[in-house]
């Protein structure tokens, strides 16, 4: 582990922390005033074709639509300062536990697909760089572009067609069987949308993977290291992927967010049960509380990955002091 | 080395996931039914969507209830009812002994209870939820009286006959007052009915799993549970059925309907339904005003190709807003407008407007029963154009879009499924006067018969003579064309031959009394 200057990292980590905040504060408003500028009124989604002009007006009322807007943001962030995200419209639930237990199958799904993304990408990144212009480096690169180029939704499917309905080797969607619980259980049903999340990342991961290796693997202290006698797998790991991390990281830390975002589409395709299909939902009804709840949510947690990723940059690259 | 060893884990795990979970086998006695969406309420009277409806309508019972297949009413918790000659008192005579899953007493005063709870804005209760219907379905109740445990009685502010099938309609079914004085706003996920079952376990956005209610006054039913699992993709859906990991669902792609229909495994159980699929026409439009301009839109489209090639036979044609499972209220010999492009052309001619004219047509992107809303607009506005008329199509999101819809747009598609089992629920609601926006009579469509007809139909108490009613409205609306009739869609439900005994029923409702598993 690498030595961090002074009290420089906590002070720092404190200060990146109060940052957040104006960031936060900017993103409700922001959210809050799509939703409401957007066409689209939740009592007339909710109440179809039988709505009576009474039904409509009262609805309304019960639920604070007729304020001004100002009113009504007012209202909603002097009760998420307490804590209270309020409860959803057509749902009638409390919005926080239930965004942080939609979140929790987010995390399971994003966790998956970033351990597929770094295996995958990194192994392969490492693979071409090393074997630079050889038939693996072909077919690598060849896989990659391929995999950024593919969306999601069509992965998904595609694998659904394969793997559940040819091969029956997985289940076709949600996150355990009906009848069924466990560890286990969830992992079977984590294969397929985890690996049609992360392939796109992995691919994207060894792109960049591939061209820091590259950029390191021609510094004078590997030819050094290489001169030295040193196995050349030594020379890798210690040498040439230790100083070509740092920006492998950053689009980790991106990564992360683009997998957060990329989940949306992943869990719609495989009926995941996480944060991503209930916003789907959500925003389909304007079921306002629940949207702008999930946004702060996912937006908290983008600012926290974030400065995790930059204190990162310190553990790896002692030249780096946060003073 | 690290990562080999992380990828040596990471298979070993996959191998035990793999054995284990594919071993896990449909239970014996539980039916697995795959649904568009889990359901997003279970409080009876904050219900607006189907798959709520689908589910909560085994835990909670109304007044009274629909026969299974038909829109014939019969006892449900009211053994029988009288209504008074003037139409206004109606008095019901409740089921003895009947409890609820949490073990209180069925009466009338519970009865009270669940309609004062929405009723009375000052009540202690009113805040424990928002009510969409309550005025729609409530708004005409005048009190709810209490005449003994057994019978309770309704007094109406006018006569409403269809307010006995309103109570067959999940927003007045009836719920233990004991549980909503207990969980109050939380009422929306601890169902408390007298229905054949209960609830289990809610796990939002993974299964609800319902258990049979053993205790259920009209004998428990054959499957043990009942688990509903949300499956949004049609693909994943179409999957599930096929591998077994489901029994039942629902909304498959059209095209694999062929390929399910051979399916040894399989059974495709298909019937006609209430729902109508049209094109709202401007009726205050300058060029739609026109009869015969409306007409012509009718002659001009070919209902039997879309039928055919987008909908892949998932439909019937449509000529009016009512279609055939309204049984004796149902018009058979009205106007008919097969696909008829020269007529379309002489009809416009007629009207002056040989060289066509030009309107905005508004096509939501997807929607709650709106079929292949994009393909079948699409067709439409290619025929159209090939008499003439230029419709210039705007898409739009579903909420966005119902918005514009009731903003008065020249034409607009829209679809429709009525929960309610009576006519005046399609006539009245879409096209009498007293609904215009942002009620849903988009089109501002007024006839002064049809008006007096279809208010009259709401206070007629007779059956016979209600059917003479919407029979005649029907004709008048079919000629006048207030709409383009494009179909009806068909119900197609796809279950796994092991599921016997399911019947289904015209306004979608998925009724598992009766089902047994071989």
């Amino acid at each position: 582990m690498a030595a961090v200057g002074g009290g420089g990292l906590p002070a720092y980590a404190l200060r990146r922390l109060l940052l957040a905040l104006p960031v936060l504060f900017g993103v409700s408003v922001l959210v809050f005033a799509v939703l409401h500028l957007a066409p689209g009124d939740p009592a007339a989604i909710m109440l179809g074709a039988q709505a009576t002009k009474e039904d409509v007006v009262r609805l309304h009322r019960d639920l604070g639509l007729d304020q001004p807007l100002v009113v009504q943001y007012v209202r909603w962030m002097g009760h998420v300062l307490q804590g209270d995200l309020g409860r959803s419209i057509p749902l009638g639930r409390a919005v926080l536990p239930e965004v942080l237990l939609r979140f929790k199958a987010t995390l399971v799904l994003t966790a998956g697909a970033l351990l597929i993304a770094i295996l995958l990408g990194l192994a392969a990144g490492i693979v071409s760089a090393v074997k630079q212009y050889t038939w693996l480096d072909r077919i690598s690169m060849g896989v990659a572009v391929t995999g950024v180029s593919l969306p999601v939704f069509w992965t998904g499917i595609m694998l659904i067609l394969l793997f559940a309905l040819q091969l029956r080797w997985f289940p076709s969607s949600g996150m355990s069987s009906p009848y069924g619980s466990g560890v286990a259980d969830v992992l079977w049903h984590l294969v397929l949308p985890a690996v049609t999340l992360g392939t796109a990342s992995a691919a994207a991961l060894a792109r960049l993977t591939r061209s820091s290796v590259l950029e390191i693997i021609r510094q004078d202290y590997v030819r050094s290291a290489r001169a030295k006698g040193l196995a050349e797998r030594a020379v890798i790991t210690r040498h040439v992927l230790k100083n070509a991390i740092n920006p492998i990281i950053t689009v980790l830390g991106l990564q992360v967010g683009f997998l957060l975002g990329g989940a949306i589409l992943t869990e719609t395709v495989f009926s995941w049960p996480g944060l991503g299909s209930m916003m789907v939902r959500a925003i389909q009804a304007r079921d306002y509380p629940l949207v702008q709840g999930g946004v702060l949510l996912i937006a908290t947690t983008f600012v926290l990955v974030n400065l995790v990723v930059d204190l990162l940059y310190a553990v790896f690259d002692p030249r780096i002091r946060y003073d | 080395m690290t990562t080999r060893r992380t990828w040596m884990i990471a298979a070993l795990i996959l191998a035990v996931a793999l054995v284990s979970g594919a071993g896990a086998a449909p239970p014996k006695d539980a039916i697995v039914i795959g649904l568009l969406a889990e359901p997003v309420t279970m409080d009876p009277p904050q219900i607006t969507d189907l798959n709520s409806a689908r589910v909560t309508k085994r835990i909670f019972e109304g007044l009274v209830a629909q026969e299974l297949g038909s829109y014939k009413l019969v006892p449900g918790l009211a053994r029988s009812w009288e209504i008074s000659k003037d139409g206004l008192i109606y008095t019901f005579n409740l089921r003895a002994n009947v409890t609820f899953h949490d073990g209180t007493l069925f009466n009338a005063e519970a009865v009270k209870f669940c309609f004062e709870r929405q009723l009375n804005e000052q009540g202690p209760y009113y805040k424990t939820g928002t009510y969409p219907y309550v005025k729609g379905f409530l708004g005409n109740v005048q009190g709810v009286e209490v005449v003994n445990p057994l019978t309770v009685q309704i007094k109406l502010k006018a006569p409403l006959t269809p307010f006995l099938q309103y109570l067959a309609h999940q927003s007045l079914f009836i719920y233990s007052p004991e549980a909503l004085k207990k969980h109050g706003k939380d009422m929306v996920k601890n169902p408390v009915g007298t229905g054949p079952f209960k609830l289990e376990t809610w796990e939002p956005g993974v299964k609800v799993v319902l258990a049979r209610n053993d205790q259920y006054w009209g004998g428990a039913p054959k499957v043990r549970q009942a688990i509903y699992v949300p499956i949004i993709e049609a693909q994943a859906r179409l999957a599930a059925i096929k591998t077994g990991e489901i029994d039942l669902t629902m909304d498959v792609p059209p095209d694999s309907l062929e390929s399910l229909r051979k399916d040894p495994n399989i059974t495709v159980a298909e019937s006609n339904s209430s729902a109508v699929w049209y094109i709202a026409l401007n009726t205050r439009h300058a060029v739609l005003k026109d009869k015969r301009v409306r007409q012509a839109m009718n002659y001009a489209i070919n209902k039997d190709a879309i039928i055919r090639d987008i909908l892949k036979g998932t439909a019937i044609v449509s000529s009016g807003p009512m279609s055939p499972v309204y049984g004796p209220f149902h018009e058979e010999k009205t106007t008919r407008y097969p696909y008829d492009p020269e007529k379309a052309k002489a009809l416009l001619k007629d009207a002056g407007y040989a060289g066509g004219f030009e309107v905005i047509f508004l096509v939501p992107e997807s929607g709650s029963g709106m079929q292949q809303p994009v393909e079948m607009g699409t067709v439409i506005q290619a025929q159209l154009q090939a008499v003439g008329i230029k419709a210039r199509i705007q898409t739009m999101e579903w909420g966005a879009y119902l918005k514009k819809y009731l903003d008065g747009p020249d034409m607009a598609e829209m679809s429709w499924n009525p929960s309610i089992g009576d006519p005046d629920h399609v006539t009245y609601m879409l096209l009498s006067s007293d609904r215009f926006p942002p009620a849903f009579n988009a089109g501002f469509y007024q006839n002064a018969r049809v008006d007096e007809l279809l208010r009259k139909g709401r206070t007629t108490v007779g059956d016979a003579e209600r059917a003479a009613i919407y029979k005649e409205a029907q004709r008048i609306i079919s000629d006048e064309a207030p709409w383009i009739f494009i179909d009806h869609g068909r119900q197609i439900i796809i279950h796994r031959k092991r599921v016997q005994g399911f019947k289904l029923h015209p306004n979608f409702d998925l009724v598992l009394t009766q089902v047994w598993l071989q």
